[in-house]
């Protein structure tokens, strides 16, 4: 197949048999649930725009596994080229969506699978990497949407693994047989995984001798019998119940969370990609942690991109756009948004190549990229709404602006810039709603702050990568001290 | 054949480097048995071996027409030679099993 048409992707998670649960409620048809629906629109882009020849340069890639052209979220990165288009693909659909668009989790964490399953076999004699191709292949072959799991609930933070009151905190293997292996624990804030064919699970962190049950890496059917969801709530959800549109800010498109539930399920051995390695655990986290602090260089760029846009516009609806503090805040978010992508970029440029030969971003530079995604997109956010006005959070429903009496009213008091209908101006305020604090707003700022690791977690790796010991030498010569 | 035991060195610009480059050539020169020499002065012909060495993993140096200047490259970058992670007390040992092995190919 190679290329999966939208339609069909829509189609082929029609016949998926999700055991998911949302507001206490199972849900039977996750497609046309209008909770979820957004989300599946999001991913389902990915999938539109691979068939556009006027993006198919970034939304394709030539496997190099069978010479074919597949979506570029299933590919394995060849080049500093490759990681770069992989950034300016991210800002394109945060651009078009508008929102989290969940497949970049897979896409890192396939990449991160590749390299360390070479790099354990080449020092253990292990044989995972050529079981990991053969998976591979098939993800490029069906066009499959991957979600990549890496965290794990934790508990206790001062414990490691196995000196959890419970045991299943982290993610183990609980049984092993000649066909396969046994989990239980589960995977929290999974990002698109209703809207996935494949889970990819990898450690949550690095893991010590005593910890080697918990170094596990393994690819399952998302709908596989014994996995279980319960999806995660977002701000405003119930809004998408409401049957309007204006006040969803954006109606078509959004992401999605749940927490993962692996209640024994069995994994034949042809999908385990590490049991026990305990010794590169550390090393699968680092790189798909690195990769994915790429990722949001475009991403939420991208989103930045479309919350700056409405911010110009509402300042034009209000009739504020000629001030001068305006063009400066909006000269600062656009600042602020092209340095995130600045840091995208470059840590895809001076990435290298893998001994697997998957190219790999520059560590130091990818997780500076996410350092300041963990800062720049609230400051983006809280100049948006200092341009919007307090409008935005007081503003009359849908329903009353189509309401017969009161509608009439609100036209006439709400009317900001004469050639402006009262509905365009509410409809880009509840966009800025929306990204700020609505449902956008987890993947536009709490998921900048904790998404592919929080603040601390950069900080480490900066430290470790930050190569301080040349700063100090470069400073002793030009001060003329020997050491 | 590596002709009159020259052996060719090419290094980054050395921008931001996590190695001192210039200490490494000199520890791996040392290591070299006669006639060998690392030299960074091309000919008219491609060197056949020579070292590329590059600072950090990048290897901005690591390119089509640097290549083009011997026919068999050892490549250092960084902390890593030929795409294996080795620490700095390991890397000339490294380098220098790679050399042989290579300077054997010409016997």
């Amino acid at each position: 197949m190679g290329l999966k048409t939208a339609e069909a992707y829509e189609a082929s998670l029609r016949k998926m048999r999700f055991n998911l649960y949302l507001l206490g409620e199972k849900v039977e048809n996750p497609v046309d649930h209008p909770i979820i629906r957004p989300s599946l629109n999001s991913v389902k882009m990915t999938y539109a725009l691979a068939h556009d020849p006027a993006h198919q340069d970034l939304m394709t890639a030539v496997s190099h596994l069978t010479g074919q052209r597949i979506n570029r979220f299933c590919h394995l990165h060849q080049s500093t080229d490759d990681l770069v288009k992989k950034v300016k693909m991210l800002r394109l659909l945060g651009q078009q969506t508008g929102s989290c668009f969940q497949r970049c989790v897979g896409m890192d964490a396939i990449n991160a699978v590749d390299s360390v399953t070479f790099e354990m076999d080449r020092a253990l004699g292990t044989e995972y990497h050529a079981r990991f191709l053969r998976f591979l292949r098939k993800v490029q072959e069906e066009d499959w949407t991957i979600d990549g799991a890496m965290t794990d609930p934790k508990g206790d933070r001062s414990l490691p693994p196995s000196r959890q009151a419970d045991p299943d905190l982290y993610v183990r293997v609980v049984g092993k047989n000649a066909q396969g292996i046994v989990v239980r624990g589960a995977k929290a804030h999974q990002t698109g995984a209703l809207n996935s064919h494949w889970v990819l699970v990898m450690p949550t962190m690095a893991m010590r001798k005593e910890d080697a049950d918990y170094a596990l890496s393994f690819a399952a059917p998302a709908d596989a019998p014994g996995i279980l969801y319960v999806y995660g709530r977002q701000s405003c959800d119930t809004r998408k119940l409401e049957g309007t549109e204006i006040d969803l800010g954006n109606a078509r498109f959004g992401g999605h969370e749940a927490l993962m539930i692996f209640e024994d399920l069995f994994v034949p051995w042809e999908n385990v990609f590490m049991c026990g390695e305990y010794e590169y655990s550390g090393l699968l986290v680092e790189r798909f942690a690195g990769y994915h602090r790429q990722s949001y260089g475009g991403c939420k760029t991208g989103v930045g991109d479309v919350l700056i846009g409405a911010a110009a516009l509402a300042a034009e609806f209000n009739g504020v756009a000629q001030a001068s503090h305006i063009k400066d805040k909006l000269i600062e978010m656009i600042h602020l948004n092209e340095t995130l992508y600045a840091c995208g970029i470059a840590c895809s440029a001076e990435g290298h190549r893998t001994a697997s030969g998957t190219y790999l971003i520059h560590l130091l530079l990818a997780n500076v990229c996410k350092q300041n995604v963990t800062r720049f997109p609230y400051e983006i956010a809280r100049l948006a709404e200092d341009i919007a006005g307090g409008l935005m959070v007081t503003l009359a429903s849908e329903k009353d602006l189509r309401h017969p009496e009161v509608g009439r009213l609100l036209e006439k008091y709400l009317k900001g810039a004469a050639a402006v209908s009262v509905e365009d101006r509410c409809r880009i305020l509840r966009l800025v709603e929306n990204l700020t604090l609505g449902t956008a707003a987890v993947g536009y700022r709490t998921e900048s702050m904790h998404g592919a690791g929080s603040p601390q977690a950069q900080r480490i790796m900066i430290a470790r990568q930050g190569n301080l010991e040349h700063k100090k030498q470069l400073a002793a010569a030009i001060a003329g001290i020997k050491r | 054949m590596t002709r009159d035991g020259r052996i060719g060195l090419k290094f980054c610009g050395g921008c931001n480097p996590e190695i001192d480059r210039k200490v490494l050539a000199e520890a791996i020169q040392m290591r070299l048995p006669q006639p060998f020499r690392l030299t960074t002065e091309e000919g008219d012909e491609p060197w056949e071996t020579a070292l590329l060495l590059c600072g950090c993993p990048t290897a901005c140096a690591d390119r089509p027409e640097i290549r083009g200047a011997a026919r068999r490259w050892i490549l250092i970058s960084g902390k890593r030679v030929d795409d294996e992670d080795v620490s700095q007390e390991k890397m000339v040992e490294r380098v220098m099993t790679k050399m042989e092995a290579l300077l054997r190919q010409d016997r």
